[in-house]
């Protein structure tokens, strides 16, 4: 009998560990924001186009404002800048329209930046939170001024660095 | 035609104009040389056998100097040293570098002068005509510098153009001086004349960028001031001005375009926002409201500082609607908006006046306990008088009420020019080339702009300089509000109002660095002069921030002033708009 039950337990023990193997990211959606977390915005675009779980999860606020806190040296502020860049737009808008385009420019060129800043950088980009908050800012409450008006303040970050 | 380049040119230079005329036959009525007599006589002497004059001949005069040449040549050789020696003054330098010595046999004359032209450029530029004299002024010469070129060619050909285009630029610079210095003495004759020239010269250079556009505006202005002079009275300056819905458009174009506002803005918010650290009720008093850009960020601040937003109250001051639209009101209350989603308590309160000095203390309804904060922001100015009779101006009564109202900070942001000297032509040629700097940084980011949208509110922006320009040039007495001071005089001025210079601080200087480098185009500069800080291009300064505060020594003026709601002078409407709390 030991000999006939003894390949069935093979066989089930192969199959428990080609289960225990098959190990899915997108099973652990948590995971999956811990790591995409991590990225930096031209990434998050791209990982954003994966699939519809990828996209949901790179559409969540937390991952951007970890994004944007990590290019500050010190920190994201105190707990109520969250409510605040909420109220003004989110994080990732915050990313789209100021901080990234401010990264770049600092970085010398689109694609170039990094994750990873020099304190040098840190300390430099530290203040460019507030200022980005503060163009933010402005961004929002042109906006409130209805569809006629086209908000136009943020325009100058998008034009290319003409350093001719 | 003058000196010689770095070769040795034949020093028979200058006689060879005169070679031509004397190929034949004319050796006999000798008239004196241009290089005297000494040594060369013999040499003549000697060659001076029978006079024939066949165009085959060796030429005798020069021969007996060194040189063979053929008198048929002669014209030849004349002009190709004339070409010789503009193409060496014209060269760049890397032509002169031949990498080994070549030896040519001067003796030659005709082979040396045409093997030297080829030698240095394959294509030379045809002989230019004698340049004018150059025009020796005493005005400051500054001309150099900032006028702008954007050449695209690299060919010789087109720096003959160019150096072209910059005659004409500098002949536009001194003629618009000379415009300016008849319309000083009152020959509108004369004046006239040069602006007629003017027109002409401005055909020859390209009007749409550098000093062509501004010098267009210049002339425009003249043109303006002498056949529809603005007399004293306000009203007809508004044909100028416009009305005050087009100013706020060109104000915001403005503000898009380049970064002075924004610098402005910025400063003023950080000194206000470190004036009122501690404050739970703080009142901010701009004094020209516009669409509120400023005002943003400052609520952003102060939703972020530590311990809590203040209670905020805005009171914004600006030119009455004509049209019944109540602007400051919605300014009002778009700024509520954004201050109740990010969760600051927030009041509004519009003051409509068409002057500053019309505005009563009263009418801002400062509450004891308050931190006060007032912004001036390119108004301060408008206040000024003719420098010898500043007695009557209204700035002093300004100030003194300023500072009655113990206001924690005055944030002042002007122009950094001086535009209000009495004599018209030192203020003409002060704004000649204020204004031809402000336009150079507005170009370059034109280079970079490859939105159409962004080209228009180039234009727009333009045009609101060009509104400045045209008061600055045509409008005398009380039309004239463009009065702009430079920065030491208003720190005296401010000083005799009992006002203290506050230190802006090396975080609001790394703030506006941090700003200048977002913009494109690297000739912005900031700097810091006795804690005010000035952003200019290429080291020219066009705009300064500063920041004071009343002496704690000043007694406060009596209550009644500030509190009596009882006098209504002029047209004012006062609209109080509360955000979620009064």
């Amino acid at each position: 009998m030991g000999v006939m039950i003894l390949p069935l337990e093979e066989e089930e023990e192969e199959e428990d560990k080609k289960r225990r193997n098959t190990f899915s990211i997108n099973d652990n959606v948590d995971l999956l924001v811990e790591i995409l977390g991590r990225l930096d915005g031209r990434s998050l675009g791209v990982a954003a186009c994966v699939c519809k779980l990828w996209s949901s999860v790179c559409r969540k606020d937390s991952v951007w404002e970890a994004l944007c806190n990590r290019h500050v040296a010190g920190g994201g502020g105190g707990p109520g800048t969250r409510s605040v860049v909420a109220a003004l737009g989110g994080y990732r808008r915050l990313y789209r329209l100021c901080v990234g385009p401010v990264l770049d420019r600092l970085a010398g060129g689109p694609g170039l930046a990094g994750w990873a800043a020099t304190r040098e950088e840190a300390a430099h980009l530290s203040l460019s939170l507030s200022l980005s908050l503060s163009l933010f800012s402005i961004d929002c409450y042109e906006r409130l001024g209805g569809p006629r008006q086209r908000p136009a303040s943020l325009l100058f970050l998008c034009k290319p660095v003409n350093v001719s | 035609m003058e000196g010689e380049g770095d070769l040795q040119l034949p020093s028979l230079f200058s006689f060879s104009v005169l070679l031509p005329e004397r190929a034949c036959g004319e050796r006999e009525g000798m008239g004196p040389y241009p290089f005297g007599s000494g040594t060369a006589t013999t040499g003549w002497a000697a060659a001076d056998s029978a006079p024939q004059c066949s165009a085959s001949e060796i030429d005798g005069l020069l021969a007996g100097a060194g040189y063979r040449v053929r008198s048929s040549d002669l014209l030849h050789v004349a002009h190709s040293l004339e070409r010789l020696e503009s193409a060496i003054g014209g060269a760049p330098d890397d032509h002169l570098a031949f990498a080994e010595a070549v030896h040519y046999n001067p003796s030659d004359l005709t082979a040396w002068v045409d093997s030297i032209l080829s030698e240095l450029s394959p294509s030379l530029p045809p002989p230019r005509p004698p340049p004018a004299a150059p025009v020796v002024e005493t005005w400051p010469d500054p001309t150099c510098s900032p006028l702008p070129y954007r050449q695209h060619q690299t060919a010789v050909v087109a720096s003959t153009r160019q150096r072209e285009e910059e005659g004409s630029a500098i002949r536009l610079v001194h003629l618009l001086v000379s415009c300016a210095d008849a319309v000083q003495r009152g020959d509108s004759g004369l004046a006239w004349n040069i602006i007629e020239e003017m027109r002409v010269v401005l055909t020859r250079v390209n009007t749409g960028v550098g000093i062509g556009k501004v010098a267009g505006y210049f002339v425009d202005a003249l043109c303006w001031r002498i056949y529809s002079p603005c007399s004293s009275s306000s009203s007809s300056s508004v044909s100028v001005a416009g009305s005050a819905a087009e100013q706020e458009i060109l104000y915001h174009h403005f503000y898009e375009v380049s970064p002075y506002l924004k610098f402005a803005h910025f400063m003023a918010n950080q000194a206000i926002l470190e004036a009122f650290d501690g404050y739970n009720r703080v009142h901010v008093i701009d004094f020209n409201l516009m669409h509120g850009l400023q005002w943003p960020a400052l609520i952003q601040a102060l939703a972020l500082r530590a311990g809590g937003p203040p209670f905020l109250r805005l009171t914004g001051i600006g030119p009455p609607s004509p049209d019944g639209r109540d602007a400051l009101r919605e300014v009002g209350l778009r700024l509520a908006e954004l201050a109740r989603s990010v969760r600051v308590r927030f009041a509004f309160r519009g003051v409509a006046a068409s002057r500053i000095d019309d505005v009563r203390p009263w009418m801002l309804q400062v509450v004891p306990g308050e931190a006060v904060a007032v912004n001036s922001v390119l108004q301060l100015h408008r206040l000024l008088g003719d420098p010898g009779d500043d007695a009557a101006a209204p700035i002093d009564s300004v100030l003194g009420w300023i500072v009655g109202l113990r206001p924690r900070i005055v944030t002042v942001v002007e122009q950094e020019a001086d535009h209000n000297r009495p004599a018209f032509l030192d203020r003409f040629t002060e704004a000649l080339f204020y204004y031809s700097t402000m336009f150079d940084s507005l170009e370059t980011g034109r280079g970079a702009a490859r939105h159409h949208h962004h080209q228009q509110q180039q234009a727009v922006a333009e045009v609101y300089l060009q509104r400045e320009i045209c008061n600055i040039v045509c409008c005398e007495g009380a039309a004239r509000v463009e009065r702009h001071e430079p920065l030491a005089r208003w720190r005296a001025r401010l000083g005799r109002a009992s006002l203290r210079a506050v230190h802006l601080g090396s975080n609001a200087f790394k703030q506006a660095s941090m700003l200048l480098t977002l913009f494109s185009g690297e000739g912005y500069c900031v700097e810091e002069v006795d804690g005010c800080l000035t952003l200019g291009w290429h080291n020219r300064p066009l705009i300064s921030a500063s920041a004071w505060r009343a002496d704690d020594d000043v007694a406060p003026p009596p209550d009644i002033q500030l509190f009596n709601t009882s006098m209504a002078s002029t047209t004012n409407n006062s609209i109080t708009i509360s955000g979620n709390d009064i």
